[in-house]
């Protein structure tokens, strides 16, 4: 890990576009300013570690999910017995639409 | 990508992957139930990568998705109705329960097929959302 030092004001710059500034100091808490092409996702460190774990998760429980989403007693999303429920989406198309 | 590689669906190209699985870019999007009702994304820089994934209103629907601003830019959504949003499912094996992960959707733009996994701000919405009744 590349670590630097600040004062309150300063800025590092991280590639050629992202700029991260030391907003604000007060006690143990510092705010960051941060600049980033709308591109760049930007989460607090914990969020972002509760999701990955999560996605993890849901990836190793896929062939599980897969067989119990089967066995779901239909029709779901409220479709009267008997009835095919409407498909949830228009069908995306293949290939993007340039 | 290919134009070779056959695909049985959508491609959808999320350019910073996920978080856990960064290299992935490109995902197709399947039927897994014949009513469409759940559908699976399966990674195709990763073959042993799926994710069973379903739209959040048909179990949900009172979710409101409040899609940040920065994310709607990044996708060129023009509207909030032409955007198309998957959450990803869980079938937890000790509860026996199927969960919906509503904090963290999958949206992509339905004519350029770009995609990322939004981060919600609301942070009451669950990781894991129980859906399908209980016993």
């Amino acid at each position: 890990m590349l670590v630097l030092s600040r004062r309150l004001g300063e800025s590092i710059v991280i590639g050629n576009e992202i700029v991260v500034r030391i907003v604000d100091v007060r006690g143990d808490q510092v705010r960051l300013g941060i600049e980033a092409p709308r591109d760049v996702q930007i989460h607090r460190e914990e969020v972002f570690l509760e999701l990955q774990q999560e996605n993890e998760s849901a990836a190793g429980a896929s062939a599980r999910t897969q067989g119990r989403v089967a066995d779901l007693p239909r029709p779901a999303g409220g479709a009267a017995p008997g009835q095919r429920p409407a498909r949830p989406m228009r069908p995306l198309p293949k290939r993007r639409e340039d | 990508m290919s134009d070779d590689t056959v695909v049985d669906g959508p491609v959808l190209e999320f350019t910073d992957g996920i978080p856990g699985f960064a290299g992935s870019h490109h995902f197709v999007l399947t039927d897994l139930t014949e009513d469409g009702v759940f559908q699976l994304l399966a990674s195709l820089e990763d073959p042993a990568l799926s994710l069973v994934v379903t739209v959040p209103w048909l179990f949900f629907p009172d979710y409101d998705l409040e899609l940040p601003e920065h994310d709607r830019r990044s996708l060129a959504i023009e509207s909030p109705e032409d955007v198309v949003v998957y959450c990803s499912v869980i079938a937890e094996e000790v509860s026996d329960g199927l969960y919906l992960n509503l904090r963290a959707p999958f949206v992509a733009n339905p004519h350029t097929l770009a995609a990322r996994q939004v981060i919600l701000d609301d942070e009451d919405l669950p990781l894991r959302a129980r859906f399908g009744g209980e016993a």
